[in-house]
């Protein structure tokens, strides 16, 4: 079944036309993520206007592709210039950066590129082998379960994304806002449109996220004048880059490290998972815990393949993650997700705990093309080099004019209705405000992209009975719900942590909170699962008693 | 003092934008058929945007300080207006791409919108005026052909254009 899976996928994939889309895709990523200031998302979502007109495969390939070159495109700028071109690249600039101004450039961009790769390879393993077991535990889920995890998704998000969980969890509720300004799809009944036509159709999701995410960005890089005239990097002379990467080199000094490499790929799998996390949070993470298991972590941070090895392959496995639970439960695992997401809702395709069943050859498609753009990366960042260099010599003002202007077409080209670019000027507003105001973003737009998932699951409760305690007493209902309480107080207790008393039993709490539910699903792994956490939990609570009631 | 406004101001607004909100969803029609009605889910948002806003009200009074404040420009409209120039520019040259957008078209209002805004936003000399019109007419232009010719996206002609 999977082998025919895979080989009608292959076949959808396998046209001359989609192989150049994906080469494009991938070398877009590429120079999109060397670029300082331009993430990722931006990169996917700017790109999706272009996926329209394309069959479902080919449009979701493409994306896949940009995103796969976006994960990788950072580590090029950030090593020879010490200018990480993407968030989920800044580990990389601390080893990076060293061992490239010591003459070693060669062999760490060697590293950094086979770290990616082996990350992504890995991250792909996962993704096609573990999205239809997650798929399966998906299926259990009903109406009550799903409207709490995407509750679940937000309250974490907004935990994860800003300083201020209140201001995130604004976010997250105006994004919800949004999505119900229209016709309310269930009965279609017109809502907070005030009498303006054009609102019926509420706001193009894609508008609003291009306005919110790529339009404020573009107008926050060029608000200092002076900044915004000079080149994105200056540390490279007239870009003459004359480095040859070493690859046999770097594959042995990272098949020497296998341990950290795997790791550090499931630590960037795990936080893609997470709702909210993302590879700005998976580089940081493992090359922290790479540098507590080094045997010499005196070396981090003067230019050890170890500190490249550990954020390049987690950064790189972060999207696996992310991918996973947008395919098996239609929850995007971050913003880049979510534009997936919005990509594949644009195709009709709504992806569901029975997505990979129904849609086979879609699914196997997506899986694939992950694969496959990893490959394509591989070859082109080893031969691209001196582009992507000279890409990081641009000047912002002349990219934020000609995406600005770009944004003005893609965006028409969506529906091909001139409100949309209203949408955009409105939502590019409003993401310049809520920047400047300190409002994350990353929660307002899973509000927007979930938002629809909440009502309709809501909706779909209601109908089947009126009572509202389902919402806390369904074992997958409550497991969310706790897990969401726990996660919003997760940042109070990273700041209070040792400082105040309670925080030395949030731990042992959480395990105990968690371990009801999966005690209340039933079955012999789950109640295993459940006695372990709670093991864990009385153990942390007995160790920190025997401390004297200090943290270890 | 001119900090603590800040936050407090943004959560009033908040707060009296959830009442406008919450007061329009009276007039959202119940059909006489389904359990939750059409107004019911906006305002379950609307009474959780106003909870947290005023949570955000009451955090932003007693914190007196607001993280976010702009520390390096002086106060008052004319330093407001040249810290922000550069984005209003973006939005004014926006809004009047898309306000000429039915008589200039996409691709000759996309041009101009780029050379302009380029020229607004990195200066004028008689090397940047070229290099600013060859970028955008290659970018726009090149644009314009992919969605017109490759994606077979009709974009908005103009009145200009369609007299050709």
């Amino acid at each position: 079944m999977v082998i025919e899976n895979v080989l009608a996928a292959l076949n959808e994939l396998a046209t001359v036309q989609t192989f150049i889309l994906m080469v494009i895709g991938v070398a877009g990523g590429l120079i999109a993520g060397a670029i300082p200031g331009f993430t990722i998302a931006m990169a996917v979502v700017l790109t999706l206007p272009f996926t329209f007109g394309m069959p479902a495969v080919q449009g979701i390939a493409t994306m896949v592709s940009v995103l796969v070159g976006g994960l990788s495109g950072g580590l090029m700028a950030g090593i020879l210039t010490g200018i990480p071109g993407t968030p989920s690249s800044v580990a990389t600039t601390f080893d990076g950066h060293p061992m490239a101004k010591e003459g070693q450039a060669g062999l760490a961009l060697g590293i950094g590129v086979w770290s990616s790769f082996f990350g992504g390879i890995i991250s792909a393993i996962l993704l096609m082998t573990l999205a239809p077991q997650l798929a399966n535990i998906g299926l259990e889920f009903q109406p009550w379960d799903y409207f709490m995890l995407v509750m679940f998704a937000l309250t974490i998000t907004a935990s994860l994304a800003g300083k201020n969980l209140i201001k995130g969890l604004i976010a997250g509720v105006v994004g919800l806002l949004v999505r119900t300004v229209g016709e309310d799809e269930a009965v279609g009944m017109a809502r907070l449109n005030f009498g303006n036509d054009a609102l019926l159709q509420g706001f193009d999701f894609i508008a609003v996220l291009i306005g919110l995410f790529a339009f404020s960005r573009l107008l926050h890089d060029v608000r200092d004048p002076v900044s915004a005239r000079k080149r994105l990097s200056a540390g490279t002379g007239n870009g003459n880059i004359s480095v040859a990467i070493e690859h046999l080199a770097a594959i042995k000094i990272i098949f020497k490290h296998w341990t950290l490499l795997i790791r550090s790929s499931l630590i960037g799998v795990f936080t893609g998972v997470l709702p909210g996390a993302g590879g700005s949070i998976a580089n940081i993470l493992a090359y922290d815990q790479a540098k507590k298991t080094s045997k010499t972590p005196s070396k981090f941070g003067t230019g050890t393949p170890e500190g490249i090895i550990a954020p390049e392959s987690s950064n790189n496995a972060v999207e696996g993650g992310a991918l996973m639970t947008l395919m098996a439960l239609g929850i995007p695992g971050d913003v880049t997700a979510a534009v997936m997401l919005g990509a594949l809702l644009v195709h009709d395709i709504v992806p569901s705990p029975t997505f990979i069943t129904e849609e086979p050859v879609l699914a196997y498609s997506i899986f694939l093309s992950f694969f496959g753009a990893t490959f394509m990366m591989l070859g082109l960042q080893s031969g691209m080099l001196r582009i992507f260099v000279l890409v990081t010599r641009v000047r912002m003002y002349m990219l934020a004019a000609i995406i600005l202007g770009l944004c003005g077409i893609g965006v028409y080209a969506i529906h091909n209705v001139e409100f949309d670019l209203w949408t955009l000027l409105w939502f590019g507003i409003l993401g310049v405000l809520m920047r400047q105001f300190g409002f994350p973003l990353a929660p307002m737009i899973l509000g927007v992209v979930l938002g629809n998932i909440a009502e309709l699951n809501l909706a779909r409760a209601m109908a089947i009975t009126t009572d509202l305690t389902l919402f806390v007493t369904r074992p997958w209902a409550l497991f969310f719900l706790i897990i969401a309480i726990f996660s919003s107080a997760f940042p109070i207790y990273q700041v209070y942590r040792g400082a105040k008393k309670w925080t030395m039993f949030y731990l042992p709490v959480a395990c105990f909170a968690v371990s009801g539910p999966l005690f209340m699903m039933g079955g012999v792994p789950r109640t295993t699962l459940a006695a372990v956490v709670v093991l864990f939990g009385a153990y942390t609570l007995w160790r920190r008693q025997q401390a004297g009631w200090v943290f270890e | 003092m001119r900090r603590l406004n800040q936050d407090a101001v943004i959560a009033i607004f908040l707060l009296l934008a959830s009442g406008i909100l919450f007061w329009s969803t009276f007039s959202i029609r119940t059909p006489d058929y389904g359990v939750l009605t059409p107004a019911a889910w906006p305002r379950v948002i609307i009474f959780a945007l106003a909870l947290l806003s005023f949570l955000y009200l009451i955090q932003s009074l007693k914190k007196g300080v607001d993280d976010n404040a702009v520390a390096d420009r002086e106060p008052g409209l004319k330093s407001w207006l040249v810290y922000w120039q550069n984005p209003i520019y973006c939005f004014a040259f926006f809004l009047t791409y898309l306000l000429t957008l039915p008589v200039l078209g996409s691709l000759i209002g996309g041009v101009l919108f780029v050379f302009i805004l380029m020229s607004i936003l990195g200066g004028v000399s008689k090397e940047k005026i070229v290099t600013h019109a060859a970028l955008s007419l290659a970018t726009v232009g090149g644009m314009w052909c992919i969605f017109t010719f490759g994606l077979e996206v009709i974009l908005p002609q103009g009145m200009i254009f369609s007299a050709f």
